[in-house]
């Protein structure tokens, strides 16, 4: 065991669990960060998306010990009253089915448009090829992440 | 016949419950009990409305905010939910199933809050001594046109003190309706989902819960000889090991109890367990040759086709898991499930317990499809708490919740017809070999498979066998259940027949469906969408079941192969929630995708190889075609939904493939199976 600090959503954060510990489940178990999903923890499925430094990394396949010294962001941090401009894309354009997948597609999309402020299909594919969705919400995904570069912009 | 009762709850609450037997007309196996809601008006005016069924995804706590919302003249954000626990006896059937939540939920929702409101309206009419029909409900208030509104806070305990059978109720006319089939409300926990707030099973444990993993059957049917468990035990934060029989601990093996997922989950690869029995040297392969076979002698025919279809797995994105705490004197679950009563009834008969003394509380689940009927991971989770003597949740990592599924069966399908001068069907022969759902003995029974399977809807004269063959391993309920093998292989085979005679794939099916009947409508619409299908190859295929009528038009470029857009129109009846409504259609254009594409299970050395979305390679964002969903217009009752989409979509989506490649002869399309 060992004691590790970890920087998330603007505050350290202090775990004690072996070093080899998934993030993911310090996230979850330990800090009690359930936004952050679990789905197949082989960096298969995108459901644990969270950002590490500002991109969008799988927590599921990082260990705590490679997680020192960064800045890592969940879905908690985004903004917990749901106003950062994916969320408001995600709700206007009632994106989520079962909704489990959504933190992690949702990660992904802000990784996207913090790098392409305004996203063609290509880089949205790309930015989102690995969040699997099994309700089959890949049609409103890619609207609202365009939505969400419009409401980044300030377009109404 | 409804039921209704309205009375005062604690602290001046009007409650109002409804029951409503025998609305969805459904062969669903599930049970025939009416589902019974209750929708109540607090003291501060606020609408509480109870939804008896649990939300995988299918929106039935969106559809219960906007029929509540419609009749208490209220808007939909003002409905606050509350999830049912799991306790048939006091809300009937609550299982997500059989595409059944809106045919069996709707008529009981609407006529509670009418009722409801129509209580507030005597109320206030009688505090005026003016007639009730002078008076409107608006906005959460009784207005009439010469008093001072009343807002519904105020008149909560007048109401409740009426009796209801005085008061006439009367629903909201459909041309009235400001909500239903117009709302462009989102989906009832949106913001939840957005922040991470929402809570499904795997982040319901109550804090200081302990973990469990359980070693699972390295092969079918595997049961454990032994397991040595010092390594395990010796693993920091491992506090317990505990064998799992089959079938009352659900599936069996050895669970590893920890204080955490990632000791749990180490303590785990410690464990040396030995196995014995089942079947080791199994392979899918062998088992559709053997189906193959069971298939009786083919008739005289001009065109016949066989289809191979694989055993596919649910892969909901939140793998199952389950919570229990378990006392002296009772049990409380949480789990997200398709049938929080069933959840109960199985938990009191594992532990001995009325069901009084069983608590179980219905997370959201993270998508279902099927798998969530069953209860394999609560039985473990008791099992573990009853052993640790505190909170248990059983979390299952996606390499077990692929490999130990209730799967859908394999099936093998051999079409056959005569055609005309013209080419056009006249007689057809569809014969089936499949298995059996071993999680329900209902259907170890051809005519009841033939039932769930066959919708064939055109006027071509013909017969539908079922040869049952013994299931190789656990089968079970996945969206669209035998329909979506059934139809599949009718639509593809229709689709081959129409391209031999040369024919145009929406005229051959305009012409062997009736006038003015639902499907020809919708397959009209669909048609008008679609346009001409110019250079890109077509596929075609029409659904009709649930009491709801779906056309699917494919279009895929002959080029890249790839599927480029889907025209979906349906007729459900009424659209309570049209955005939800869409949402189901393109959920099931995903599934169809994903599996025409290329997702199976398939089984080597008695195992399932697939063990992730790696290797069960669901559709990806860039595989999604663009989607268009058109509801038709509808004089019909309220039909069934969730299910509707998938064998259709799945049939066009291949066919599209096939015009002008290689036939279509299983899924998936190309494929080897099995």
């Amino acid at each position: 065991m060992g004691r590790y600090r970890l920087h998330v959503n603007g505050r350290q954060r202090v775990v004690d669990v072996p070093g080899d510990t998934p993030l993911l489940w310090a996230l979850r178990d330990e800090l009690g960060l359930t936004g952050t999903k679990y789905g197949c923890g082989v960096g298969a499925c995108g459901a644990c998306v969270s950002l590490v430094d500002g991109a969008a990394e799988r927590p599921c396949v990082r260990t705590v010990e490679e997680s020192e010294r960064t800045r890592i962001t969940t879905i908690e941090g985004l903004s917990p009253r749901g106003d950062h401009a994916v969320q408001r894309a995600w709700v206007e354009l009632d994106v989520a089915q079962c909704g489990y997948c959504q933190p992690g597609q949702i990660m992904s999309a802000v990784a996207l448009l913090a790098e392409h402020p305004d996203p063609d299909d290509a880089q949205i594919e790309e930015a989102l090829r690995d969040n699997v969705c099994r309700c089959g919400t890949y049609p409103r995904i890619r609207a609202a992440v365009r939505r969400a570069a419009e409401l980044a912009r300030g377009e109404r | 016949m409804i039921t209704r009762r309205a009375f005062l709850g604690t602290a001046g609450v009007l409650v109002v419950s409804v029951s409503v037997p025998g609305t969805s007309g459904a062969t669903s196996a599930a049970g025939a009990l009416a589902p019974t809601v209750f929708v109540r008006v607090d003291r501060r005016g606020r609408v509480v409305a109870t939804v008896p069924k649990p939300d995988a995804g299918q929106g039935v706590r969106t559809m219960a905010a906007v029929l509540v919302a419609e009749e208490l003249a209220v808007e939909v954000a003002d409905v606050a939910l509350e999830q049912a626990p799991g306790d048939t006896a006091t809300y009937g059937s609550q299982a997500v199933a059989n595409s059944s939540s809106s045919r069996q939920l709707a008529e009981p929702l609407r006529t509670a809050a009418a009722t409801a409101r129509c209580l507030l309206v005597a109320a206030a009419a009688a505090r005026w001594g003016v007639p009730p029909e002078e008076c409107v409900a608006r906005a959460g208030r009784v207005e009439h046109p010469r008093r001072k509104a009343l807002p519904y806070r105020v008149l909560v305990s007048e109401a409740a003190a009426l009796d209801p059978a005085t008061v006439p109720v009367t629903l909201t006319p459909p041309e009235r309706w400001r909500l239903i089939g117009r709302t462009r409300a989102g989906r009832a926990d949106a913001r939840d989902i957005v922040t991470g707030r929402a809570r499904y099973g795997i982040d319901a444990p109550p804090s200081g819960s302990l973990v469990a993993v359980v070693a699972r059957p390295p092969w079918l049917g595997a049961l454990v000889s032994s397991a040595a468990d010092a390594a395990a035990l010796a693993v920091p934060g491992v506090v317990a090991v505990v064998r799992l029989d089959p079938p009352a601990a659900g599936q069996g093996g050895v669970a590893v109890i920890a204080s955490s997922t990632a000791a749990a989950l180490r303590g785990r690869d410690a464990l040396r367990v030995g196995w014995t029995g089942g079947t080791p040297a199994a392979d899918s392969r062998e088992w559709l040759a053997g189906l193959e076979s069971a298939l009786p002698a083919a008739p005289a025919a001009d065109v016949r086709r066989v289809y191979r279809l694989p055993l596919l797995a649910h892969a909901p994105m939140e793998p199952m898991n389950a919570t229990a705490h378990v006392t002296a004197t009772g049990a409380e679950v949480w789990a997200p499930t398709q049938d929080p009563g069933r959840v109960r009834t199985q938990v009191a008969r594992q532990l001995g317990l009325p069901e009084s003394a069983v608590r179980v509380t219905a997370t959201l689940a993270g998508g279902a499809f099927g798998r969530r009927i069953e209860t394999d991971p609560v039985l473990e989770a008791v099992a573990c708490a009853r052993a640790a003597g505190r909170p248990v949740t059983v979390r299952w990592t996606r390499d077990d919740d692929t490999r130990h599924d209730s799967y859908r069966p394999m099936s093998v399908h051999r079409l056959s017809a005569t055609l005309d001068a013209d080419g056009l069907p006249v007689g057809r022969s569809h014969q089936v070999a499949t298995w059996p759902l071993t999680v329900n003995p209902a259907f170890d029974n051809p005519a009841i498979v033939r039932l769930s399977g066959n919708h064939f809807p055109y006027a071509v004269p013909g017969d539908v066998s079922v040869t049952l063959r013994p299931a190789p391993l656990r089968t079970g309920f996945w969206r669209a259940v035998y329909a979506g093998q059934f139809g599949y292989a009718e639509e593809c085979f229709l689709g081959e027949v129409a391209r031999r005679g040369g024919h145009d794939q929406v005229d051959v099916r305009r012409r062997l469906l009736p006038e003015d009947s639902r499907l020809r409508r919708v397959l009209d619409v669909a048609a008008e969408r679609a346009g001409r299908a110019g250079s890109s190859s077509r596929g075609v295929a029409c659904h009709l079941d649930y009491g709801s009528a779906i056309a699917v038009i494919a279009d895929a470029d002959p080029g890249t192969r790839r599927v480029v857009r889907v025209h979906a129109a349906v007729d459900v009846g009424v659209a309570v929630h049209p955005s939800g409504v869409v949402a189901q259609v393109e959920g099931g254009v995903l599934d169809a995708l994903s599996t025409v594409l290329g997702a199976q299970i398939t089984v080597r050395d008695g195992a399932v190889v697939q063990s992730s979305f790696r290797d069960y390679p669901w559709a990806r964002i860039g595989d999604c075609p663009d989607i268009d969903v058109r509801l038709v217009p509808s004089t019909a009752p309220i039909g069934g939904l969730g299910e509707l989409a998938y064998p259709p979509a799945a049939a066009a989506i291949a066919s599209a493939l096939a015009e002008g490649g290689d036939p279509v002869t299983g899924m998936p399309y190309g494929a080897p199976v099995g």
